[in-house]
């Protein structure tokens, strides 16, 4: 039990201090030593889930309160440094309304002296989501050492940025098993801190103003999260800062405000519209702070919550209204999409969208829905990852940002057009965990349409839709990036720096691996940790013909083996295949022999997003109100 | 383990089944327009012949992807054959069209591409309805297991307008007129099937067949247990769609969208509300 | 024995190039679809791709326009093939014959297997001339068959692979004269 708390420790401790080395050491020490520390990293992370047994609390002495009270103290003053500098009234008014906020949670404390909390509280939750960050943003940080290097900026300020990149991942794992809400808060705000100083690294004019947006934004969840607190304190029955008695005293208690309060800073965290803004603004800084944010670390935080939530607010109002705003997102999220033309402004949608859809599941909160939205969280971290890496190779190597341009790189590097192409493909179709989840959360939905009078249809409706609209959409940019003529038959593949491609090789193989391994994967990974999500145990079960059970739902074996042959494998065939003894002949074009530009049907649905935006607005509000009430 | 064998004697017929319903369907189209038309037998001498061209390709990448299609959709019909889940049914069905689709951009050629972007167009058609007709299956009957609805009694008279909503974008899921702007022969000449030629179009032509097959069996499923009315209902939809082929003429993607979010999705969503609170 | 050889007569499928014509021949060929002649009672399809045809019909006469796109399509159907010329003027030229900007009839560019006569010529003297084509299809082999102008030899690539894209030859001076 002790040497687990000491890794859990070691998780915190380890990234900061190789960020650390990072700045002092030279650049090659410098790359060795942060390797090495994301493969201990990676492999701590996996060494914890495997021994561990029960939830353990983590207790440390009671001087560390005062030293998280002065940092919070510090990072608002910081905050304001920020908002005078960069003139901002936003910032500044956000600032001063999180003093006010946190002077009010001070004197309340004064009146509350406890005895000693935990303050962290480690269950299969946070192992999972270590996992995740660990490997996910390991593999990032080893990418981002060649990427950063690459950039044009002074050697300082990209040691600077891959310290940060370190220390980020620290504060990740932090948040992830931080119990006592204080403290929750602090590593709430660093993350928006470090969203901050990653959106504004390029300096120039556009990057402050998006990173200045993100800031705001995020500072009205830390505003979200300190009045959770204030109302916690002093609402008879709760009384207590620590996230687990909140959870388990709301059914008794009744009253969610503070819950909700957590659900609104893990909206605007997830970026949920009308707070999609700041996500979308991200992808000015260098793409590997796109693929951390998108993938395995910031955005996650917010299923993650809800997770954290979906015991207390299942069946509720408030679980209701969350599921109408994702609901909603998932569908507008997809059709804004739509619009776009920029490689990474796509996918940053398709996040948006998907994340919709990770949130709604966990708002659920049955058995199964847990279960997908755990499978959601999980590939779509790695497949996000894949393909938001590939963009920065797309952006440094063949110097494409637009899709638009990209009719001429299954040509030029087919290994690049391929991975898009399976990142696109393991977001939508058989037999990925994607999918799964798309699959598991229609039948989900349907299922709990009786209990809720058909409120959810409509939600289900949205669903149905927006999964089609996200088909749509990723066939839109595959079918610009896969035209290669045949005038030569044989692919051959472009060289790449061996740090991208080793680590784009290492998610593609994790992609396959989820997939073969999925069953596994269900029973032994899943099925556990949703218990601990749930505090019942989940019947995940195999069945005498070759299906696993997951609380009602089935999932049939056969016919994803069959799936997993036809789609992955034969397009991974597809480009070594050669077929002998066939003539090639041109294209088709009634005879023509021109070369043409390719491009893909244009739908105008910018328009739609202020619309969008405001009735995300309504949501949120909805949120607020129906809690309340 | 009997039941085992007949239904996989059932997937390996099901190509022969479909070229016969093809056959039929260009006799039946003729008739309807005072022609004689080809020998029922003509879809199977078309293979024969195509089997004996000289094989020409764009490149293998694509022709691999075109005999994929077939495998993959031959995946999905054979799931719905053994009852399996409904919804991974019709994605398993995405999927092999997902490679078809695939297989169109593929290559730079400007048909293929249209017809392609066109196919894509047109799942985001009529998907969303498939999946509120499993939902609303789901609601009447409790699973969404194809073997336990073939069981159930029959799902017509529960949810005739899902059954109506089927058949306005039967036509798109075919590429049949007014909705068959993904193939639209004279018009982009075929789409995303012309650059396959030889045993490489045959995959794509058998797909077609197994396609009809996927169609109907969703079809029969309303009939429930009472085998009787789902054939009838199938031989209603076959000649409702040929009909339909005949009398109209082809409309544009947006308005095939149009028409796809505007009355089908409507009438099939009323159908599931109505169940609900019944 | 079961030959493959003799479904090749019960499912022919044409491809229709107009190379210049003055569109008579072509409504003769869209009379032959209609219920009256309705040649799909023998199987026949008007595919309009090159690539899944047996049947080339050429109506019109071959101009300068046409010439390079006439022999490309050519190229593209996979043999066994057979081309049948439709009306005079695909034959010889016809009532164009002599003009400026007319090369003459496509014998000139590709082989042609089947004249059939008429200015606009009638639908039962195409199905004749399409059923006369068809016993040639039943007598032909599987190997490539080269134009006669505007032609680079095939390349047999690694493989085995035929590259016939670039069959074809681009219009130099010399061809265009
Ligand atoms: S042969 Fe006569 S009808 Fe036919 S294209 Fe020539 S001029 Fe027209």
């Amino acid at each position: 039990m002790r040497s687990l708390q000491l890794l859990v420790l070691s998780l915190f401790a380890l990234p900061p201090i190789a960020g650390l080395l990072l700045l002092i050491l030279p650049k090659v020490l410098g790359r060795i030593v942060t390797i090495l520390s994301v493969v201990a990293l990676s492999a701590i992370s996996v060494y914890l889930f495997v021994n561990f047994d029960k939830p353990f609390q983590i207790l440390i002495p009671g001087y560390s309160d005062k030293a998280v009270m002065i940092a919070d103290v510090l990072l608002l003053a910081y905050f304001a440094f920020i908002a005078i500098k960069r003139k901002s009234v936003l910032v500044g008014l956000l600032t001063i309304g999180q003093a006010i906020a946190l002077g009010y949670l001070i004197k309340l404390l004064g009146n509350h002296e406890g005895g000693i909390h935990a303050q962290f509280y480690v269950d299969r939750l946070s192992l999972f989501m270590f996992l995740l960050i660990n490997i996910v943003s390991g593999i990032i940080a080893t990418y981002s050492l060649q990427y950063i290097d690459e950039e044009d900026c002074s050697p300082y300020r990209k040691k600077f940025f891959m310290f940060t990149m370190l220390w980020f991942i620290g504060v990740m794992n932090l948040v992830v098993s931080a119990d006592n809400l204080e403290y929750f808060f602090l590593f709430f705000e660093l993350t928006t801190l470090a969203s901050y100083i990653f959106i504004s690294f390029r300096k120039d004019k556009e990057s402050v103003t998006n990173a200045l947006r993100a800031l705001w934004m995020n500072q009205i969840g830390g505003i979200a999260i300190l009045g959770a607190m204030i109302f916690s304190l002093s609402t008879i029955g709760y009384e207590t800062l620590s996230f687990q008695t909140l959870v388990t005293s709301a059914h008794t208690v009744g009253l969610l405000l503070p819950l909700a309060l957590l659900a609104v800073a893990a909206l605007i965290k997830g970026a949920q519209m009308p707070f999609s803004s700041w996500l979308l603004g991200a992808m000015v800084a260098p793409t590997p702070v796109s693929a951390l944010l998108h993938s395995s670390t910031m955005v996650k935080i917010a299923p993650f919550i809800i997770l954290r939530l979906a015991p207390a607010i299942k069946g509720t109002h408030l679980s209701l209204a969350i599921i109408a705003l994702t609901g909603f997102v998932f569908l507008a999220a997809a059709i804004s999409a739509l619009a776009q033309d920029n490689f990474k402004r796509i996918l940053a949608f398709s996040t948006v969208s998907l994340l919709g859809l990770m949130i709604l599941m966990a708002a659920i909160g049955t058995q199964t829905a847990i279960v997908t939205s755990l499978i959601l969280i999980l590939f779509h971290g790695i497949s996000k990852c894949m393909l938001f890496l590939n963009a920065g190779v797309l952006e440094k190597k063949f110097h494409l940002k637009s899709a638009l341009d990209m009719d001429k790189l299954a040509e030029s590097g087919p290994f690049t057009s391929f991975i898009v192409c399976i990142g696109f493909i393991s977001l939508m179709l058989p037999p990925f965990g994607a999918f799964i989840g798309k699959w598991f959360s229609i039948e989900i939905l349907g299922s709990t349409l009786r209990e809720t009078r058909g409120l959810t249809a409509l939600v289900m409706l949205a669903i149905a839709c927006g999964g089609a609209v996200l088909s749509l959409l990723y066939f839109k940019v595959m079918g610009l990036l896969i035209a290669r003529s045949g005038e030569k038959d044989k692919v051959t593949f472009e060289t790449t720096h061996p740090l991208y491609n080793i680590n784009l090789v290492l998610l593609l193989s994790l992609i396959l691996a989820g997939v073969i391994c999925l069953p596994f994967l269900l029973i032994g990974y899943f099925g556990p940790v949703a218990s601990d999500v749930l505090g019942s145990a989940v019947a995940v079960d195999v069945q005498s013909n070759f299906s696993i059970s997951i609380g009602n739902m089935s999932f049939p074996v056969i016919p994803m083996i069959l799936a997993f042959l036809v789609l992955p494998v034969s397009l991974f065939i597809s480009l070594f295949v050669r077929f002998k003894k066939v003539d090639r002949v041109k294209e088709y074009a009634c005879g023509e022999k021109i070369d043409y530009k390719f491009n893909s049907f244009y739908f105008d649905t910018e328009f739609l997003l202020p619309y969008f935006k405001a009735v995300g607005l309504v949501f949120f509000a909805l949120i607020i109100i129906l809690t309340v009430i | 383990m009997q039941s085992i064998i007949i239904l996989s004697i059932l997937v390996l017929l099901a190509p022969l089944v479909g070229g016969l319903v093809y056959g039929i369907e260009r006799k039946v189209k003729a008739r309807m327009q005072n022609r004689m038309g080809p020998n029922i037998l003509q879809p199977f001498y078309d293979f024969f012949k195509l089997a004996d061209k000289r094989l020409v390709m764009v490149h293998s990448t694509h022709a691999f992807l075109g005999v994929m299609h077939f495998i993959s959709i031959w995946v999905a019909v054979a799931v719905l054959i053994f009852g399996g889940d409904l919804i991974l049914v019709i994605f398993l069905h995405l999927l092999s069209t997902a490679l078809l689709i695939m297989g169109g951009f593929s290559t730079r050629s400007i048909f293929s591409h249209l017809g392609a972007n066109r196919t894509a167009i047109s799942i985001l058609a009529y998907e969303p309805v498939l999946i509120i007709m499993a939902v609303s299956i789901y609601a009447v009957n409790g699973s969404f297991q194809i073997s336990s609805i073939i069981g159930s009694e029959p799902l017509l008279y529960k949810m005739p307008l899902t059954f109506i909503a089927l058949l306005l974008i039967l036509p798109i899921k075919l590429k049949k007129s007014p909705f068959d702007v993904a193939e639209a022969h004279q018009e982009i000449a075929g789409g995303a099937e012309i650059e396959y030629s030889g045993i490489f179009f045959e995959a794509i032509y058998t797909a077609k067949w197994l396609d009809y097959i996927f169609v109907y069996a969703l079809v029969f499923l309303f009939g429930g247990s009472n085998y009787l009315l789902g054939a009838g209902l199938v031989v209603g939809t076959f000649i409702y769609l040929n009909a339909l082929d005949n009398s109209s003429a082809r409309v544009d993607y947006r308005q095939m969208l149009k028409f796809s979010y505007f009355v089908a999705l409507p009438v099939a969503f009323i159908n599931l509300l109505i169940t609900l609170f019944n | 024995m079961f030959e493959l050889k003799k479904f090749r007569k019960k499912s022919p499928w044409i491809l229709h190039f107009n190379a210049g014509g003055c569109n008579g021949c072509d409504i003769e060929i869209l009379a032959c679809l209609a219920p009256k002649y309705d040649i799909e009672r023998f199987g026949m399809i008007n595919t309009g791709n090159p690539k899944q045809s047996d049947i080339l019909l050429i109506t019109g006469p071959v101009t300068k326009r046409t010439r390079e796109r006439l022999v490309e399509v050519y190229n593209q159907m996979p043999e066994p093939k057979v081309v049948v010329c439709c009306g005079s003027c695909a034959s010889t030229g016809g009532i164009f014959r002599g003009m400026y900007n007319i090369e003459g009839g496509v014998d000139q560019f590709i082989p042609v297997d089947v004249y059939v006569a008429g200015c606009a010529c009638r639908p039962e003297q195409i199905i004749d001339g399409v059923v006369v084509a068809l016993g040639i299809l039943e007598e032909k082999t599987k190997e490539i068959e080269k134009t006669i102008k505007l032609a680079n030899k095939p390349v047999v690539e690694e493989d085995g692979q035929v590259n016939r894209r670039n069959m074809p030859a681009e219009l130099t001076y010399e061809t265009a004269v």
